[in-house]
């Protein structure tokens, strides 16, 4: 052997013991069989005859070659209805509402975490629960209120007290659009934020307050780079969730017409034109990947080490006679995002008639009412129902086997990608698993279904199965704890694990006693947003559930078409209810340390 | 990216074209040959029907499972229970669409979910499913002399389901609008109310049916109108300038049946809409009594389209003989029957010739309606909905 192979094999063998390495090679392995393999599927299927187009074109041969799907998207008479308007339309309400939920998620992040406004810790409580919510709730509750003769029916709420129509503008469309998602999509600001601001040593502004810089010069050149990461993950995931949520700008925008380009993927997939919603993604995918880049740009290789081996403290900002103000607007927009709306469902799940708002109107039927054939037909009310409870259990299954497995992933890749940092392998990682969040979930679930239809080498065919599920929903989920993973991680300085490895302590030992802990907190938020996005999941599950593994949401949507808005909303509840109280938990037994 | 990921992509891209989307296109497979010989189904059926008999070996079967349109389902599911202790009914009630696409990734998957299959979109059942063997009709044959030949080949037809012109009873003494066409009148600019076609696929059957209908479009038009119609550039009929008149009409798209109904049929309105809608839409009266609609029966070229909803037998199920016997119970009997009755109302039409319509409804052979036409509707369905795409504001 020559000299110059030996010394290949030798630096690969150093590489190869690097655990960095090996768990990146690993992670990187099982990305691509779950993430790369289904989205090359995707591309294949843009690209080739699909049964259905012979509905269209006689000659169409299924399997073969063809560019009849990009010229039907780009350049035909459908192209500007079923592409470029719709857009326009995604990019302007989601970076719309990006901008509105970043502003509003730092905002409550800094004045929870860094000041004394009064009853902080209930306002942190109650910070997420918007996200808590499905995100077309906030749309029915606004369409409950705000309805006019448009899509006629009863007036709204508004119209019944005040005798007034909403204008069009205000009713459907843009502005209900980014009102509704922003109030729903802040929470991730928030929690990003204020993971980052809670592990920020106050220290490092007191120096710069030492040296004489002013508190806007503190804000501005300390705190905010300081922040930054946690600010750009949130923007991304603000963005690419915004842009691929179908319910809210269905329900808000079909009855103007306003249609984005999730909804147009939507319809395709439901009328089995996959090809041409496949196309659109990988435009929505395309657009995401350009923010990644810029993202990069950003952070690059600066160093955000703030949780190092010595003292830590926090210091609170007074906010003086701001404090009651500050409340009163926190409190305000949370009634606004939660309550009001809650207070609307509850009211509906209360009513025997849809649309009726009189007191003798009232019932507790849909809750707990047996079987009647006039109403219904005549399924029970929701405690008493088999089949809900049934899709109870399978949410709750679901949510807690993907939120662990996610939260361990997410560590796992923020420790790699971190401890590897500007090497390839790191980089690869950290974009590949973020691969997941741009596809939208519509079309993610139609991708599993295709591919996870058949048995792909040993695999056996894993459609219909509860495994497939839990499969997609920590692929869809994963850039949501790689995000947090890799954040916490960059907190967490290099000499803390070297001491340790100077101490001899294995890697196995290193990560449970040093990197898991100091993690936590950011691991926590990763573990609560997968709970929680896994949920009140729908779009990315609806295809491939059958009717043995139903979840409730499912359910929702389902009595939402029906127009049963009492068995609809009281799901939402019953949702709502098993989140606030699965995060309770979770913060019970994961988080000693505070994590507010 | 780099360099070393397009290489690892590239190979894997190329596993994945290797692996392929292969589909057998033989007659039957071996298995479901098999299946049909032990099910007696398809070419094998028998001929006389015997409840008992047939119970008896439903009865190992101990369950059936029943993909279903409606949730309507659950009712008919119970009453069988009832009638037939030892089988219990697993009914689970989603859109058409889904049933198809759910039964075809079934299909590929060899799991072998779903007994009965229960859905509007014939033309998409008999493509997609019957024509490549993965589902079968079966005729309860007691029942082969009271069903009309169309409703019985390819596929068994259930009951007929009709969309029709519906207006608010309390605003208007009397029909505000005797014509398809008087849907395109500025009077009723914005005050349409149309289900979303894309969503639901009987209302592409609807827009086919108007499209065939093409000359009997003009022919109304020139009545309404005292003038001949002068198409728009690039249209091909009077039926496809009926859709592109009422979409400029500002027509407001709603996303099920439901809300047509409750948009049109709220009371207390000062200028409600008219809409089209299922018939069967007018249960919600029951479901909810202030609602104010009633179906404009004069209007014309037709009051409505009819459009097919059908049951079939899965391929390769596991429990073939309950699936049969949920196939019957559903069908009912003569004075409509258990099994038949949460589909024995108004706006539901009956196929068997010895059943009575439901009181107060008049029979299909009485009402001006239009017939869906399932091979039309394949043939041109996506060419109308391509048309409905373009032209959407």
């Amino acid at each position: 052997m020559s000299a110059s192979a030996k010394a290949f094999i030798n630096r690969l063998s150093i590489k190869l013991r690097q655990p960095q390495v090996i768990l990146g090679l690993i992670l990187v392995a099982i990305l691509t069989a779950f993430v790369v393999v289904p989205f090359l599927q995707l591309v294949h299927d843009t690209a080739v005859w699909q049964e259905a187009d012979r509905r269209i074109i006689r000659s169409a041969e299924p399997g073969g070659w063809t560019f009849f799907h990009y010229l039907r998207v780009f350049a035909s008479p459908l192209s500007v209805n079923i592409f470029y308007r719709p857009l326009l339309h995604s990019l302007a309400t989601s970076l719309t509402i990006s901008l509105a939920a970043m502003l509003l998620g730092t905002l409550m992040a800094w004045l929870v975490v860094r000041t004394d406004m009064p009853f902080r810790k209930t306002i942190g409580i109650f910070a997420v629960i918007p996200y808590v919510l499905p995100s077309y709730t906030l749309a029915l509750a606004w369409l409950d209120f705000f309805k006019n003769e448009r899509i006629g029916g009863a007036a709204g709420i508004c119209a019944y007290l005040f005798g007034v129509s909403p204008p069009d503008w205000l009713a459907y469309g843009f502005i209900p659009i980014v009102i509704t998602l922003s109030l729903h999509y802040y929470p991730f600001t928030y929690l990003l934020v204020s993971g980052a601001l809670v592990s920020l040593d106050s220290n490092l502004e007191e120096a710069g307050e030492v040296l004489g810089a002013g508190r806007f010069r503190i804000l501005r050149r300390i705190t905010f780079p300081l922040v930054l990461p946690a600010l750009i993950s949130a923007f991304i995931l603000t963005f690419s969730r915004a842009v691929g949520t179908f319910g809210t700008p269905y329900f808000l925008g079909a009855p103007v017409r306003y249609f984005t380009l999730a909804t147009t993927i939507f319809t395709s997939i439901v009328n089995r034109t996959p090809a041409v919603a496949y196309i659109g993604a990988l435009v929505l995918i395309l657009i995401s990947m350009f923010i990644i880049i810029m993202n990069q740009r950003v952070i690059g290789d600066k160093s955000f080490v703030t949780i190092a081996g010595k003292g830590f403290r926090r210091r609170q900002t007074p906010l003086g006679r701001w404090r009651y103000p500050a409340v009163a607007l926190m409190a305000s927009l949370i009634g606004l995002a939660v309550f009001i709306p809650l207070l609307l469902l509850l009211w509906q799940t209360l009513m025997l008639y849809p649309n009726d708002y009189s007191l003798g109107n009232l019932t507790l039927h849909y809750w707990i009412g047996k079987s009647q054939a006039a109403l219904a037909e005549g399924e029970s009310g929701i405690l008493r129902n088999a089949q809900i409870l049934g899709a109870a259990w399978n949410s709750i299954r679901l949510s807690v086997i993907v939120a662990l497995t996610t939260g361990i992933a997410g560590i796992l890749i923020g420790y790699a990608v971190v401890k590897g940092r500007r090497t390839r392998l790191a980089a690869v990682l950290e974009q590949g698993s973020f691969l997941p969040y741009l596809i939208p979930s519509i079309a993610f679930g139609a991708i599993y279904l295709s591919l996870f239809s058949r048995s792909i080498g040993p695999l056996p065919p894993l459609y219909g199965t509860f495994v497939l599920l839990v499969m997609v929903c920590v692929a869809k989920n994963l850039p949501f704890s790689a995000r947090s993973g890799i954040s916490s991680m960059l907190q967490v300085a290099a000499e803390l694990e070297e001491a340790a490895m100077m101490a001899g302590a294995s890697w196995f030992r290193r990560f449970r006693r040093i990197i898991l802990p100091l993690t936590m907190a950011g691991a926590l938020s990763g573990f609560i947003l997968a709970f929680i996005a896994t949920m009140r999941e729908l779009s990315l599950i609806i295809l491939l559930i059958t009717p043995e593994t139903r979840t409730l949401t499912t359910m929702t949507f389902r009595y939402v078409e029906q127009g049963y808005s009492q068995f609809a909303d009281a799901i939402i509840l019953l949702i709502v209810i098993l989140v606030v109280g699965g995060e309770f938990l979770a913060r019970r037994i994961g988080g000693k340390r505070e994590t507010i | 990216m780099k360099r070393s990921l397009i290489l690892a992509c590239a190979i894997v891209f190329l596993s994945t074209l290797a692996t392929g989307i292969l589909w057998g296109q033989g007659k039957f497979s071996k298995e479901t040959e098999e299946w049909l010989k032990k099910s007696e189904l398809g070419p094998y059926e028998t001929r006389g029907y015997d409840e008992k008999q047939l119970y008896e070996k439903a009865k190992l079967e101990k369950e059936v499972s029943v993909y279903s349109y409606s949730s309507r389902v659950h009712q008919f599911g119970k009453t069988f229970e009832q009638q037939y202790p030892g089988i219990r009914v697993k009914g689970f009630d989603m859109d058409s669409t889904e049933i198809v696409t759910k039964v075809l990734a079934e299909q590929k998957a060899g799991n072998f979910a779903a007994d009965v299959i229960f859905l509007k979109d014939p033309s998409t059942v008999h493509h997609e499913l019957l024509q490549k063997g993965l589902a079968f009709t079966y005729v309860p044959p007691d029942l082969k002399s009271v069903l009309p030949d169309r409703f019985q080949k390819p596929f068994l037809v259930h009951h007929v389901s009709l969309d029709v012109l519906i207006y608010n009873m309390e605003a208007n003494k009397t029909a505000p609008v005797q014509s398809l066409w008087d849907l395109t009148k500025p009077e009723w600019k914005s005050r349409v109310s149309f289900p979303d076609p894309v969503k639901m696929p009987e209302f592409i059957e609807f827009l086919a049916t108007v499209v065939q209908h093409g000359d009997e479009m003009a022919k109304e038009y020139q009545r309404v109108f005292g003038k001949p119609i002068q198409l728009s550039k690039g249209v091909k009929n009077a039926g496809y300038e009926w859709i592109l008149r009422v979409l400029k009409n500002d027509a407001v798209i709603a996303g099920s049946t439901n809300d047509v109904s409750n948009a049109v049929g709220q009371p207390g309105q000062q200028k409600p809409p008219v809409g089209i809608t299922a018939f069967s839409r007018l249960r919600d009266k029951e479901k909810n009594p202030k609602l104010v609609f009633d179906v404009a029966y004069d209007a014309k070229p037709v009051l409505g389209i009819a459009t097919e909803v059908v049951i079939a037998i899965v391929n390769q199920a596991k429990h073939p003989n309950a699936a049969k016997l949920m196939t019957r119970w559903m069908m009912g009997d003569e004075k409509g029957g258990q099994g038949y009755k949460p589909y024995f109302v108004l706006g539901d039409v009956p196929v068997r010739t010895d059943q009575l319509a439901p009181k107060g409804s008049r029979t299909l052979a009485k009402m001006n309606v239009w017939m869906a036409d399932p091979a039309y509707v394949w043939d041109y369905g996506q060419e109308i909905r391509d048309f409905w795409l373009a032209n959407l504001k």
